[in-house]
């Protein structure tokens, strides 16, 4: 397939012509049809994008879980908050499932523009992955129908970024997530009096952030290798102090993790373009004389 | 003025008078709609870019139609028709089909207030009073472009708000109604729509797909929480609730059967044509003891393909300098 851009290939279809072929098609009734229709929530610009990277989308899935988090876990303590972390991962994982068997039912290889909604609130966490199941145009999957469909994989990439991706030799796995809240460290009375007039660094909120910070990234890395992937991209970090116990801070990252299909990756070139349509700057004919040297924006 | 199905693609009713005849004798037509309807200048919700596109495409705009419907949600606690909201186990005009699903509690007898049997329960008579409310509006903006003489109606935007505190809901469907230059009426007469306008429009026509109508459906399932559901949710201990993490199965399964009814729901409405741009949101109002309702509304384009596909080449990635 050339993936070279050249205007005098390929000329723009008479857009009157076609719409008024469509007309037409609607000027008689549809004959009954048992088939059942493609849904996507993929935009137009996505869906051709998707075609001309050799994939089809089938059908809107999703996946939702909602986990208990048990009683007095945000209460004050110290460390890190493991069983929050643990119902967190234990939502992603069950969403994912059920996105992935939702996708397995209409023969999907991936679901593709992941939408994650991830919502901790104090006694549960809840997880909402809504995405549109592609496969490939003719069913052939580098990496084997059978397998495909066993395992399709999950990415919260928009269908521009998975075909872009897929041009440089890499494909998505799955969704890599990792989260952590941490206990944020009273301070002592006395050093909370010494501080009350001074603009000072809350250094236990700090530490909170960083600790949280470190397990959660690790997690999201160790969740990526374990989905066989070998990075992640577009990674999305949300964090600071949970609302309903501002003493316990919270960090969460996820992203797609990627993995090398080709042998090598695959360099894109893209072409340097000068739009013609941005702002353009004049000057005032009187600055050659010596005038009022202003340029100007328009 | 009709009640209508979103979605419809056959023909529409025959309008009915709703009202005193203030401007037009024999229709329910203000006097202004009717010097409205009998100008000669058109009028459009198109940005400039959306309207030089329709040009482009060989539409021209005819009017800014609208709908409206304003509805009032019934009672459907005790006394109601409905008889829901004392017991899931009272009766009610549950349709054959919908979904439910009874959880038993595990602890045997333990007191009145012990909350021993649960359900999620699919409401049809709320996702039918929604699909009235949606359907009339759209309707009425059908009739409108109708009256006009339209082919289509494009660029369409519906909103649905409460109108106040008293379970009053506005439908509200504005569009331009457009004809297509050289094109013959739609069968039965009654206008394509879509929520599409200009180049996006163009594309997917350029890709082989023409609009037939817009669809929508809403869905919504209530949770009668059980005693696990209700420690889960609630954050309370008790004897056989789960110490660590635990997925809470009734609250879970009643997400995933909301957002498959809705599209189960607009999936009746497409016929085998396709939908492009979905749309899903979800509402969940926790009530109190780990019961919720959710509604999901589910909305798109349903497109049909008229010509086989035209695959475009991979365009050439850019950078811009600017």
């Amino acid at each position: 397939m050339s993936t070279g851009f050249d205007p005098g290939a390929a000329p723009r279809p008479d857009v009157r012509s076609e719409m008024l072929l469509g007309a037409r098609s609607l000027a008689a009734p549809a004959p009954p049809s048992e088939a059942r229709g493609i849904t996507s929530d993929l935009s137009v610009d996505e869906a051709l994008l998707l075609h001309a990277a050799g994939w089809e989308p089938l059908d809107l899935v999703c996946g939702v879980a909602v986990v208990s988090v048990p009683v007095g876990v945000w209460n004050w303590g110290r460390g890190a908050i493991s069983l929050a972390s643990d119902a967190h991962d234990q939502a992603v994982d069950q969403a994912a499932a059920q996105l992935r068997g939702e996708c397995s039912k209409v023969h999907g290889h991936g679901v593709v523009g992941v939408r994650v909604e991830v919502s901790v609130r104090t006694h549960h966490i809840d997880v909402e992955l809504v995405g549109t199941a592609v496969r490939p145009i003719g069913g052939k999957d580098a990496r084997g129908t059978d397998a495909a469909q066993a395992m399709p994989f999950v990415s919260d990439l928009s269908a521009r970024d998975f075909t872009l991706l897929q041009r440089a030799g890499w494909m998505p796995v799955g969704l890599a997530f990792g989260a952590s809240f941490v206990y944020a460290p009273r301070r002592t009375a006395g050093t909370a009096m010494k501080q009350t007039r001074q603009n000072v660094e809350l250094t236990n909120y700090t530490e909170a952030m960083y600790s949280a910070r470190e397990s959660a990234m690790e997690k999201m890395q160790h969740s990526a290798l374990h989905t066989g992937g070998q990075g992640v991209v577009e990674v999305k970090v949300t964090e600071g102090p949970m609302s309903f116990a501002r003493h316990a801070v919270g960090f969460t990252a996820w992203g797609t993790a990627v993995r090398l299909v080709a042998e090598a990756h695959q360099f894109v070139k893209p072409q340097v373009v000068l739009p013609l349509d941005d702002a353009v700057v004049t000057f005032d004919a009187e600055s050659l004389r010596g005038g009022a040297a202003k340029g100007r924006r328009r | 003025m009709t009640d209508g199905q979103v979605g419809a693609a056959g023909p529409g009713e025959p309008g009915e008078p709703a009202g005193p005849a203030e401007g037009a004798p024999g229709t329910d037509l203000p006097e202004a709609a009717v010097r409205r309807l009998e100008s000669t200048a058109f009028s459009s919700g198109l940005t400039v870019p959306d309207f030089a596109a329709c040009l482009d495409l060989g539409l021209q705009p005819v009017a800014l139609v609208q709908g409206f419907c304003v509805m009032q949600w019934g009672w459907y606690g005790q006394g109601s028709g409905y008889m829901r909201g004392m017991s899931p186990y009272v009766g009610g005009p549950q349709s054959a089909g919908s979904y439910s699903e009874t959880y038993r509690c595990p602890h045997g007898f333990v007191s009145n207030e012990h909350r021993s049997w649960g359900q999620n329960l699919e409401q049809p008579w709320v996702e039918a009073a929604w699909a009235q409310g949606y359907g009339s509006a759209y309707q009425r903006m059908i009739e409108e472009a109708t009256a006009h003489g339209a082919h289509g109606v494009i660029g369409v935007v519906d909103r649905v708000s409460s109108v106040a505190d008293t379970g009053t809901t506005e439908f509200h469907f504005l569009g331009t109604a457009v004809t297509v230059d050289g094109g013959p009426p739609p069968a039965g007469g009654v206008p394509w729509s879509t929520y599409l306008a200009g180049q996006r429009l163009t594309k997917s026509i350029e890709a082989g797909f023409m609009p037939v109508a817009v669809v929508a459906a809403l869905a919504s399932v209530r949770v009668w929480a059980y005693c696990i559901t209700e420690y889960l949710m609630e954050g309370s201990m008790s004897w056989g609730s789960p110490t660590g993490p635990h997925l809470i199965e009734q609250v879970s399964k009643a997400h995933m059967a909301v957002r498959q009814l809705a599209r189960k729901h607009v999936r009746q409405q497409l016929t085998g044509d396709e939908l492009h741009g979905a749309t899903i949101d979800v509402v969940a109002r926790e009530l109190s003891q780990g019961d919720e309702v959710i509604d999901c509304t589910l909305r798109g384009n349903r497109m049909r393909r008229f010509k086989d596909f035209d695959q475009v080449e991979l365009p050439r990635p850019t950078v811009r300098l600017s």
